[in-house]
């Protein structure tokens, strides 16, 4: 469905729902009426007591949330706080007694927690009306009402889904969405090191950090674009080099003069049995300067000075991609040789018997073979490498650092300057607005690639 | 029946009378301090606990070094210890942030009782923010005096040229901010604007020769770099003399035993003269959290883990310099080759008072690149492209 079209249903929907409320408005009697400014009124009189006194608690409590809580948070949203923290100096003690101040964190994070709830008292209230709506018409049609016992068994029976979603549905709120809006929203703030809560109040700047990104801050912006390509190309050499030999590796282990299978795919599968960050940590002190690495070559007598893996631009660069091969070889190498097993052997058989070379058949059979299969993988790898937060951090921390970055260093990917940028130099702002620019292109890329694939276009004609 | 029952009424009665002395608040202070401070600090604040019987005390540690107590402060202003160690080029953006109470109680004797320097460290605007606890965050040269002599210490090229006649090497860490400083600084300064935004003039002239200093020193056969590497990295054994801190003092002098010395740093040599290197005078202070519960409490503690007698634990466990005026003065302490090495680089030394968070990270890009001897652009490029990214707002 194009997206014009999926707009236009909205529109409709949307158009549906107050028509909706109109409609019942104009039909409804005047207890369902009165169910509009009183939740549950309805229910309640219709002798549905316990449906619609919950209704009316829901209202209740809300009421008495939105003045007690919600007000005191919303109010100050538009400034996200202007009293800041004060001090009286207390004699006797000999110190300045302090109260706080308004904390622009909490401000926000309650205002948009107390928007969430109020989307969520808007949809009961609806609820509410139709229930109002359906008890005057069941009432009228001479019917009887639904109890609350049978409410509660149609949960437990044709409407069990809505039963067993709610508790999923209320963590994702929790903690997915409410963080999320959260995080949105500081990207449109001033949120940095001189504006830090709770000693001091930051507030909102509209689209500044994009602009500084974009263009407006020469350093940050030539910052941000150099990472952005560096970003790329590692993201791309990195997810394909990882899948190009382990591939390759999967069909020498799977060729039948190799001896030993499983213990040869046991060696390589080893190396995932050591935690991540440890072999990288490790493989940093190796190929340090001064590390062990380069006082063997010194002592063999391979080269005078120090190789620079780390603290070269392009040998670090070279560093990150090689260490990572190490790393992710053996997971590609598994996932591949399951599906190399499972190709036809008969394609190779005819090819065999054309004449066709290894190589021919590698490119012809195996390759398009592999890459139908696994292009959703190859997307999930490469949404991964643009954040693979790990191997640089653990080994490079991002360095070699240069003089024309703004706070980082050539290894750096969006992700880990974003790090750098929250936890060492509290810069959270400009990070979540890199931050949603990540999500925007992992999430754009993966769509367009995943939609262009065989994987997705041509389903129907894998065997 | 009735003796019970007044029994058990007078037992009450007893109850209700004890146990506001029992339930007495406890006052719960959380302290962070490095990793190797934490068995000195857990006996600093037991005598503090006996020291203080009227009140009941639950002190917690956490393990965050000095280096690393602004950025954790930060990371979550709330959750953070109520006293905390930190050098002091962290002041300014403590205080920035609010994270700072003021010392006011017995700020009189504090400030009579500490170096000036070490008073001045934790002053912003005549107001003075926190405990002066070592006088020795700074660094000076080590050396080993079987392979340089008492008149090719004096300048670096002296150095260096002994330390290849004799096949080792010199040690510096020039990839990183603290460090490379020392040649900067020799000629320029930084500083904070109005709009408390970091000044910097390391790319003028002087700043240039500086900048060519350290490219002549990190192209030379004889020079070896690492972080903090200096022992690791062999000296005694392949490194001849280095660059570090008192924080190295004991391990070194146990490495070179009689060929053991310490001094203040060479010269270099900028554009054909000898310039004295300059350094960062750090001191290390101890803070009190503005968002404390127990605000007079938290500066009692801090008071106590800073004074007189725990400067000298301070130097007699970890070999820390004190920046109390008595503590210095002890036989002990004047007698530490380290710490008097230390005293000599001060007259050369710059306050770290006027650094802020944005200066690191260039200046250590510009060291990494010239001890990559990447030299795409020249100095004076790269200098511009460092002072643009410290002083950037």
């Amino acid at each position: 469905m194009s997206s014009m079209a999926v707009a236009k249903k909205r529109r409709k929907e949307k158009r549906s729902i107050l028509k909706e409320l109109y409609q019942t408005f104009r039909d409804g009697d005047a207890a369902t009426r009165l169910s509009f400014l009183v939740m549950g009124f309805g229910c309640l009189r219709r002798g549905q007591i316990m449906k619609g006194l919950l209704y009316l608690a829901a209202q209740v409590l809300f009421i008495w949330f939105a003045f007690s809580f919600a007000w005191q948070h919303l109010s100050k949203i538009g400034t996200l706080g202007n009293v800041g923290m004060q001090r009286v100096w207390n004699e006797e003690l000999q110190i300045y007694l302090r109260t706080p101040g308004d904390n622009s964190m909490l401000i926000l994070l309650f205002s948009v927690l107390s928007i969430l709830l109020f989307i969520g008292i808007v949809v009961l209230w609806r609820a509410s009306i139709r229930s109002a709506y359906k008890a005057q018409n069941l009432a009228q049609a001479g019917q009887k009402l639904p109890s609350i016992s049978d409410d509660l068994k149609a949960l437990l029976n044709e409407r069990f889904h809505m039963t067993m979603m709610t508790l999923p549905s209320l963590m994702v709120i929790a903690f997915t969405v409410l963080p999320t809006v959260f995080m949105v929203l500081i990207a449109f703030t001033n949120f940095d090191a001189d504006h830090q809560p709770p000693g001091n109040m930051f507030t909102w700047v509209g689209l500044q950090n994009f602009s500084n990104l974009f263009g407006a801050s020469a350093l940050v912006s030539g910052t941000f674009s150099r990472i952005l390509g560096w970003t790329m190309i590692w993201a791309v050499v990195a997810t394909f080099t990882n899948y190009l030999f382990g591939m390759l590796l999967a069909i020498f282990i799977n060729n039948r003069g190799i001896k030993l299978k499983s213990m040869w795919r046991t060696i390589f599968v080893i190396t995932i049995a050591v935690p991540q960050f440890v072999s990288l940590m490790l493989m940093s002190q190796i190929l340090h300067d001064l590390g062990p690495l380069n006082a063997l070559l010194k002592q063999f007598g391979f080269i005078e000075r120090s190789i620079p893996f780390l603290t070269d631009a392009t040998s670090a660069r070279i560093t990150v991609l090689v260490v990572n091969l190490w790393v992710g070889i053996p997971y590609s190498m598994l996932i591949t040789s399951g599906i190399l097993m499972n190709i036809p052997k008969d394609l190779y058989e005819s090819a065999s018997i054309d004449g066709a070379s290894p190589a021919r058949m590698f490119f012809s059979i195996t390759m398009p073979y592999m890459i139908f299969v696994t292009t959703p993988y190859l997307i999930t790898a490469f949404v991964g490498n643009i954040n693979n937060f790990n191997v640089i951090y653990l080994l490079t921390r991002g360095g070699p650092l240069v003089t024309d970055y703004y706070q980082a260093g050539k290894t750096d990917l969006l992700v880990t300057w974003l790090y750098k940028l929250t936890v060492e130099r509290q810069n959270y702002s400009l990070a979540s607005t890199i931050g949603i620019f990540v999500f925007v292109v992992s999430a754009g890329l993966s769509l367009i690639v995943y939609n262009a694939s065989g994987s997705s276009r041509r389903e129907e004609e894998f065997q | 029946m009735k003796k019970l029952l007044s029994l058990a009424l007078a037992l009450c009665l007893m109850l209700s009378l004890a146990v506001p002395a029992l339930a007495q608040e406890t006052v719960k202070l959380k302290v962070w301090g490095s990793q190797e401070d934490q068995v000195m600090l857990g006996e600093m604040v037991e005598a503090f606990k006996a020291a203080n019987p009227d009140k009941t005390y639950d002190v917690t540690f956490g393990v965050v070094g000095e280096p690393d107590a602004k950025t954790k402060y930060l990371e979550d202003p709330a959750a953070a210890a109520d006293v905390f160690a930190f050098a002091n080029d962290q002041v300014k953006d403590l205080v920035k942030a609010s994270a700072l109470y003021e010392v006011t109680r017995n700020k009189d004797a504090i400030v009579a009782a500490n170096a000036p320097g070490a008073i001045e460290s934790a002053t912003v605007a005549d107001v003075l923010y926190a405990y002066p606890m070592t006088a020795d965050n700074g660094y000076f040269l080590y050396y080993d005096k079987s392979v340089i002599n008492d008149e090719q210490v004096k300048t670096l090229d002296g150095i260096l040229a002994a330390a290849q006649a004799a096949n080792k090497k010199f040690f510096m860490n020039v990839s990183d901010g603290w460090y490379i400083a020392s040649f900067f600084l020799a000629k320029g300064s930084l500083g904070i604007d109005a709009n408390g935004v970091q000044t910097c003039d390391f790319n003028n002239e002087d700043g240039v020769a500086a900048g060519e200093a350290i490219k002549a020193l990190t192209a030379h056969e004889a020079f070896l770099t690492g972080d903090d590497a200096i022992l690791t990295g062999g000296m005694g054994d392949t490194i001849a003399a280095g660059v570090s801190g008192t924080w190295n003092a004991t391990a070194i002098q146990e490495k070179l035993g009689d060929n053991y010395a310490a001094t203040k740093l060479p010269t270099f040599t900028a554009n054909g003269e000898q310039v004295q290197m300059s350094s960062f005078a750090g001191y290390k202070l101890m803070g009190v959290n503005s968002l404390t519960e127990y605000p007079v409490e938290a500066m009692a503690l801090a008071e106590w883990l800073t004074n007189e007698a725990n400067q000298l634990k301070r130097f007699e466990m970890r070999a820390m310099g004190p920046s109390n005026i008595k503590a210095a003065g002890n036989e002990a302490v004047l007698a530490n080759a380290a710490l008097a090495a230390l005293a000599l680089q001060a007259n050369f030394a710059t306050s770290q008072n006027d650094v802020l968070g944005t200066y690191w990270s260039p200046a250590e890009a510009f060291g990494t690149t010239m001890e990559a001897k990447n030299y795409d652009k020249d100095v004076k490029t790269l200098l511009d492209e460092m002072v643009a990214a410290i002083t950037a707002k």
